[in-house]
């Protein structure tokens, strides 16, 4: 800049730099190979997804079935939804519940959830105060009761929070529902997991993506059963 | 009907939306490949000069704009750099303040920005159908400020496809849980590939 003192120094550095490092300064026809490269890269992504999806309704369609009419037979004897996860699973937990709260579907009537992240006052008290491992496990001893739902959302399948929180809610007799990505990790190995629904990928972008896809698959389900007369624990409405 | 013929058409049921959430973003991404290149060409140029991602959208898209700004704040890929992001829906204080004012659906991003923002920033605006108003108020704020505009859409475009954003991105799906999963994918990949731009700085 022209306001700077003159640096002998930076400007042999830029020389140097133009010489031994030419792509770093390279002009249009470099931004043009660039976009071709991240234009093909946006198109590899998709079919990453779509290929994940496809996979994830073979193996798992029979068990997202039996997932969502579990579901749908707590909600059905007034269960309240307690959603939890790390990072992006924390924004797909809270997506669940607004599903749920005020759904889209047209008919379908708002049912009880909750997001376990959302009061950072307790996330950060339990955190400071006992660890993190137990931010979701300390809510469900709060709040949950016996027939509720926990929701435990990882693309590992290895959050410690998350495995708690299930954990501590299968002890106090909740439907315990998990998502995880990879091979199911130590959720799909838990005793304290109902139904673990995996997304198969090493890549947690499109786990995510997936999920979304599994979650939004079960609140299908759910309002399908839901909307059956024969449902097992359903209050009269008169 | 037996339990195996229900479990059948709960299958049905499962399939349909796999279906869906498969046949939109291949017909989306391939289409729009080359938009989200230059956009994300355009928000790697923002950060470099030291701008930030603001995001937000309501109900759903809340959490799509927290998600979007976690992945930029702490990268789950190992050796991204952490990029200054933050989503306008995270102070739940703030929010229910605006939401108390008169004209709720006036004030409730735009103000935020107008406090916030700076105009080297880059302004991400979600909703599903295109016709949040306090998305579409916030977005005219960021532009009037100078900021990049990203605005992601569905259905039709609604109002998103009439105001003047630098990126618009319209899933063309009535389906609001698609577009949401497209979006998701979108955002992802925006974060993903602005990062490429980074290993040629001669781009920036």
């Amino acid at each position: 800049m022209s306001d700077q003192p003159y640096d002998p120094a930076a400007d042999s550095a830029s020389d140097y730099d133009r010489l031994f490092y030419p792509f770093l300064f390279a002009g249009q026809s470099s931004a043009d190979e660039v976009l071709a490269q991240v234009r093909h890269s946006t198109i590899e992504k998709c079919r990453e997804v779509i290929a994940l999806r496809r996979a994830t309704l073979a193996r798992q369609c029979d068990r997202i079935v039996e997932a969502g009419v579990a579901m749908a037979h707590a909600f059905a004897a007034s269960a309240t939804l307690f959603a939890f996860g790390n990072g992006g699973s924390t924004t797909d937990a809270q997506d669940l519940v607004a599903d749920l709260l005020d759904p889209l579907l047209p008919g379908a009537r708002p049912l009880p959830a909750v997001a376990l992240t959302n009061d950072i006052a307790v996330v950060t008290a339990v955190g400071n105060d006992v660890g993190f491992d137990n931010v979701f496990a300390r809510q469900v001893i709060a709040l949950a009761r016996s027939g509720d739902i926990a929701f435990g959302i990882s693309t590992s399948g290895e959050s410690s929070n998350v495995l708690a929180g299930l954990e501590q809610a299968k002890k106090q007799g909740l439907l315990t529902i998990g998502l995880a990505g990879y091979d199911g990790g130590a959720m799909v190995r838990s005793a304290a997991v109902d139904f673990t629904l995996i997304t198969a990928s090493d890549y947690v972008p499109r786990i995510q993506e997936a999920q979304a896809t599994v979650y939004h698959a079960l609140i299908a389900v759910v309002y399908a059963v839901l909307a059956d007369a024969d449902v097992p624990g359903r209050r009269s409405t008169s | 009907m037996s339990t195996q013929e229900r479990h059948d058409e709960l299958r049905a049921i499962v399939e349909e939306r796999f279906a869906s959430s498969i046949d939109v973003p291949a017909d989306f991404f391939p289409r729009e490949a080359e938009r989200i290149a230059a956009a994300c060409w355009a928000m790697a140029r923002r950060f470099h000069r030291g701008g930030r991602l603001l995001a937000f959208g309501n109900g759903a898209a809340a959490s799509d704009a927290q998600h979007v700004s976690v992945e930029f704040v702490h990268p789950v890929i190992v050796g991204k750099r952490a990029l200054p992001a933050l989503a306008l829906t995270n102070d739940s204080a703030a929010l229910s303040v605006q939401r108390a004012a008169s004209d709720p659906a006036g004030p409730l991003f735009a103000r935020q920005l107008r406090v916030l923002a700076r105009p080297e920033d880059i302004a991400l605006g979600l909703s599903p159908d295109g016709n949040c108003q306090n998305v579409l108020q916030a977005l005219a704020q960021a532009r009037a400020m100078g900021l990049l505009t990203l605005g992601l859409a569905g259905g039709s475009g609604g109002a998103f496809a009439a105001a003047q954003l630098d990126f618009c991105f319209v899933v063309p799906s009535a389906d609001p849980l698609v577009v949401q999963e497209t979006h998701e994918t979108l955002y992802h990949i925006l974060w993903e590939l602005v990062h490429v731009f980074f290993e040629h700085e001669g781009l920036l």
